[in-house]
């Protein structure tokens, strides 16, 4: 083929490909398509029950939950006021479907009033079945079981009033003398407001309508809230706000990132601009590798948002690393002088292409050896990074075929030491890499490594602790943990609940536990009321009796026999799932995120400084699952290590098949002692690393491969490493070295780990002949 | 009929006095109008708030209208300055009710804690109490009317609320004693709904010891 019929060929075939990438990345629907959840990390085989219910907890219950605290500090006393004015305004707002004010005493009447109306309903089965159990125990039969319960009850009502809550309850006792409400605001009082320690604040507690990590959630929720505080300042002008939400640790998280990476590759850029200008004679020049590190990268955003349904963010900013790897074929390419002035761009492709594929070859079979990864992130790296490789070796042969001189002159400053004799000169390097290879052997085994799912978040310590400063006002403690105990229907999960708490009584009887749950009864017991009920056709006399036996006047309790009296039409459900649901009804604020009687079914429970480690009951899972998530990025990390230790083993096999024993052995050599050097270092300097240092050691390891090979032509020769390595090298490891200094500890854990492979990498490249010279 | 968390906010309130073995008192009907600066008073209020940690016996009669006879419960009471009052209900059910500045908490003999839910009515009760027992005068002069008698040595003090409700939920509360000793305390909502107190053999301390804090206050 002429060449100019290849240009156009080469032409068409790079405009093909980039229609068709950009086509599929217009179309895209990114919200749907790129995931900034962390438990989309886990791979589905691990999705358990537990961590799905715990993810759904999370995001669609606690995620939009936001607090708020107001106070006048020229008049504290209308802290209240100020909230509830703040309240009524957002609540006007489309974007919030609930607004509280804590404290509220007329929503916590209300609940009274209706928890108390419906005892007999949903308080008495549970009562009736456990002091039927207790009565069975004691071997009596059926027709005794009425006077049984009558003297227990008087019994149980003096005790009951020895204790702390008798004098505020006296007036409840009177048409309760079963205890059926006190001993529900006993199990459930940790769910208890503890406006008493609000320090002067009204707090309003709010659940916004979308999610927080959409857009919709975020600035229209803000907007509202701005909109809220100015009503209430103008009749209080010396308000103070504050207030947290997820959405705000996303819109910051979000900001932090853009930010961040602005600075970055800024940075990054201006660093990768000053090593050019060192090395490159027309600087301008280098804007032609910037059409193959574009293609090779929508190559990669093509081909991972075609085989993968839903990827997760952090893919694309280390994918966004992948221009490191990327350039360096355009960089070899572009800088290979022509053998003669009218060498045909085909001929010396044909030249270079050996130790381009031997390069980008076996990078793209170690990176594929990721797809077989356990974990849907590191997956997910190893097509996007693979792919993007592919694409970048492509592009960079087509594009460059588009040029009528093909050739970015360089500067060569020619090799350390080159023109000296000494010893000292042979004697340096060689010590130097005498200690490099101690510290690769040794240093590994001082190696400490911590894996914790959290440095996948962007750190925001003012929002945290204003975050742990709001939930305090709130009442919530840190002492507290909060387990979801979860079923096929709501008898399941209401069965679960009594099997956890009946757990605790057993293990730690001291913990206090509570759960709202406990406001439906049991399945079976509801069921089995009407028959029980049926054994006490002489339990209202034979109760008088035995009140005033114990000290009461039975003509005090009127209002409870009347009720005793209409209790066969106290329920009017017949079915169990709609009990459940109309539970669920009564609860608003708060109070309603706390079991869910429609699918999936929980319920909650909160334990206060358990101590000890909860009972173990099949179908109950702590709601932090964060040791679980980090035993799992562990798990993970030994599994990238796996992968990686095969890749390399390949890539080195691949590189022994295709090369001479001798130069394979140092092309083999130099990637991995550098990485076992830079390793050796992490350990003696105390350094703890984590599976994104381990995923930064297989990219650094397999940019160094392409030095190694690409250099290995001059090291032969005895001579100093072409232009084009140390370009490319100097490059990324400035760009990755920005990257080191990133807040963000994934993004610092890659960048640090790649900068000082490379850079390893090209000292020992420069310093292998000096080593090598005899004297 | 209340919900349930006044339930608990009542507690606080009707729980803390439990004071007075004696019939309540008839309230004092001299008016205290500058309890802060009444000549006739302020030297005995000044006795009275605690500056040291104070330790006492309490007797505590819990007449309520539906029963025919009294609950009556026996234990100690602990009034530190600074972290506020402990009542240590002794007997078949060991209990120990703390009131202070964060509001109430009961803890019972296994350690469970549990706390009065926020109210702005038990808010205002507990506060009210918490001042009484510490005779803060400028904060009881906000809440309470007070009524004042003294014969001698002895004394007695009337706390009538301003608020309605707080009336409601407390009645009104009668502290009688000797001398710098607080001997009885009754809180009256009526003659047969009420909470009678008699406090004896008190001592002073600097302070109580690290164990004591920690076991009978937060």
């Amino acid at each position: 083929m002429a060449p100019p019929q290849q240009k156009i060929w080469a032409r068409a075939g790079l405009m093909a490909f980039a229609v068709l990438c950009g086509g599929w990345l217009l179309q895209l629907d990114y919200r749907q398509k790129i995931s900034t959840n962390v438990l989309d990390l886990i791979p589905p085989s691990e999705q358990s029950p537990e961590i799905n219910l715990v993810r759904g907890f999370a995001d669609d219950v606690q995620s939009r939950v936001m607090l708020f605290a107001l106070r006048d500090p020229q008049n504290p006393a209308l802290a209240k006021e100020v909230a509830a004015r703040f309240a009524a305004k957002l609540l006007s707002s489309p974007g919030f479907a609930e607004a509280v004010v804590i404290g509220d005493s007329a929503a916590q009447d209300k609940l009274g009033r209706t928890v108390f109306e419906r005892r007999f309903e949903l308080l008495l089965p549970g009562w009736l079945a456990a002091k039927h159990r207790e009565f069975k125990a004691t071997g009596g039969s059926d027709d005794r079981f009425s006077a049984w319960l009558a003297e227990k009850a008087a019994a149980d009502l003096e005790s009951f009033l020895a204790e702390p809550e008798a004098a505020a309850m006296q007036e409840i006792v009177l048409a309760d003398p079963l205890l059926l409400v006190p001993r529900l605001a006993s199990q459930a009082q940790l769910f208890s407001p503890q406006g008493a320690d609000a320090a002067g604040y009204g707090l309003v507690w709010a659940r916004i309508k979308a999610s927080p990590l959409a857009e919709e959630g975020q600035q229209p929720v803000f907007a509202a809230v701005e909109a809220a505080l100015a009503e209430v300042v103008l009749s209080h002008p010396g308000v103070e706000l504050r207030w947290s939400g997820i959405n705000r640790f996303a819109a910051a998280s979000r900001a932090r990132i853009e930010a961040e990476m602005r600075l970055l590759n800024f940075f990054s850029i201006a660093a990768v601009l000053a090593v050019s200008a060192i090395f490159v004679r027309q600087i301008y020049k280098i804007i032609h590798l910037l059409p193959v590190i574009l293609l090779s990268i929508a190559g990669a955003w093509t081909v991972s948002t075609l085989i993968f349904d839903r990827l997760h963010i952090l893919v694309f900013v280390i994918g966004s690393l992948l221009s490191g790897v990327a350039i360096d074929y355009g960089v070899y390419i572009y800088m290979q002088p022509a053998l003669r002035p009218d060498e045909p761009y085909a001929e010396k492709l044909r030249r270079l292409i050996k130790p381009l594929l031997a390069s980008c070859l076996t990078t793209v079979i170690g990176f594929s050896l990721l797809l077989f990864s356990d974990l849907p992130l590191i997956r997910q790296i190893g097509l996007f990074v693979g792919a993007g490789l592919l694409c970048a070796l492509g592009a960079a042969m087509l594009y460059f075929a588009q040029l009528e001189r093909p050739f970015l002159e360089g500067r060569q400053f020619g090799g350390l030491g080159s023109g000296h004799q000494r010893r000292a000169f042979r004697l340096i390097p060689r010590l130097l890499l005498v200690v490099a290879v101690g510290i690769a052997v040794l240093g590994p085994f001082r190696l400490r490594w911590r894996d914790d799912v959290r440095q996948l978040d962007i750190p925001a310590p003012a929002l945290n602790a204003n975050e742990t400063e709001l939930r305090s006002l709130f009442g919530e403690s840190e002492n507290r943990s909060l387990y979801l105990s979860y079923g096929k229907t709501a008898a399941e999960a209401r069965e679960q609940l009594e099997a956890f708490r009946a757990g605790w009584t057993k293990v730690a009887p001291q913990v206090a536990t509570s759960s709202l749950g406990m406001l439906l009864p049991l399945e079976n017991d509801w069921r089995e009321q009407t028959g029980r009920i049926a054994l006490l056709g002489k339990f209202p006399d034979e109760f008088r009796a035995a009140l005033e036996r114990h000290g009461f006047s039975s003509a005090s309790f009127a209002g409870f026999f009347e009720a005793w009296d209409r209790l066969p039409a106290a329920s009017a459900v017949r079915d169990y799932a709609e009990l459940a649901r109309s539970v669920s009804a009564m609860l608003t604020g708060p109070l309603s995120m706390l079991s869910s009687t429609r699918d999936p079914f929980w319920f909650l429970t909160v334990v206060e400084n358990p101590g000890t480690p909860a009972p173990v009951e099949s179908q109950t899972v702590n709601v932090s699952q964060l040791q679980s998530l980090n035993d799992l990025f562990t798990r993970y990390r030994w599994s990238a290590l796996r992968l990686s230790l095969i890749g390399l083993g390949l890539v080195i096999a691949s590189v022994f098949a295709i090369y001479p024993f001798r130069r394979a052995v140092r092309i083999a050599l130099i990637p991995a002692g550098s990485c076992f050097f830079v390793f050796g270092t992490f350990g003696l300097l105390g350094h703890t690393l984590n599976l994104f240092h381990l995923l930064g050691a297989f990219l650094g390891v397999c940019l160094s491969h392409n030095y190694a090979i690409f250099s290995s032509e001059n090291a032969g020769a005895g001579g100093a490493p072409p232009v084009s390595i140390r370009l490319s090298a100097l490059s990324t490891a400035t760009s990755f070295g920005v990257l080191a200094f990133s807040q963000i500890p994934v993004i610092h854990a890659l960048g640090l780990t790649v900068a000082l492979i490379v850079i390893t990498t090209l000292m020992t490249v420069e310093l292998e002949p000096l080593a090598r010279r005899s004297a | 009929m209340r919900s349930l968390s006044v339930f608990l906010l009542l507690v606080s309130c009707l729980v803390l006095p439990a004071f007075s073995a004696a019939p309540a008192e008839v309230p004092p009907a001299n008016l205290i109008a500058d309890p802060v600066n009444d000549p006739g008073w302020k030297e005995l209020f000044a006795r009275l708030a605690p500056q040291q940690a104070r330790r006492s016996q309490f007797e505590e009669r819990r007449i309520f209208p539906f029963r025919t006879t009294p609950i009556v419960l026996t234990g100690e009471i602990r009034i530190s300055p600074d972290r506020g009052l402990s009542l240590n209900y002794l007997g078949a059910k060991p209990q120990i009710v703390i009131i202070d500045q964060k509001g109430v908490l009961m803890r019972d003999e296994r350690g469970q804690q549990r706390t009065a839910p926020a109210d702005p009515r038990a808010d205002a009760a507990t506060s009210a109490l918490f001042h009484i027992l510490r005779f803060d005068l400028p904060a009881l002069a906000k809440t309470f009317i007070l009524h004042g008698r003294r014969d001698g040595e002895a004394w007695t003090l009337g706390f009538e609320p301003r608020d309605a409700t707080l009336s409601g939920l407390i009645g009104s509360v009668i502290v009688q004693g000797e001398g710098g000793r607080v001997d009885r305390i009754n809180m009256v909502k009526s003659e047969k709904q009420r909470i009678d107190i008699l406090i004896s053999d008190t001592k002073e301390t600097a302070s109580f010891d690290e164990e004591e804090l920690k076991r009978f206050f937060r």
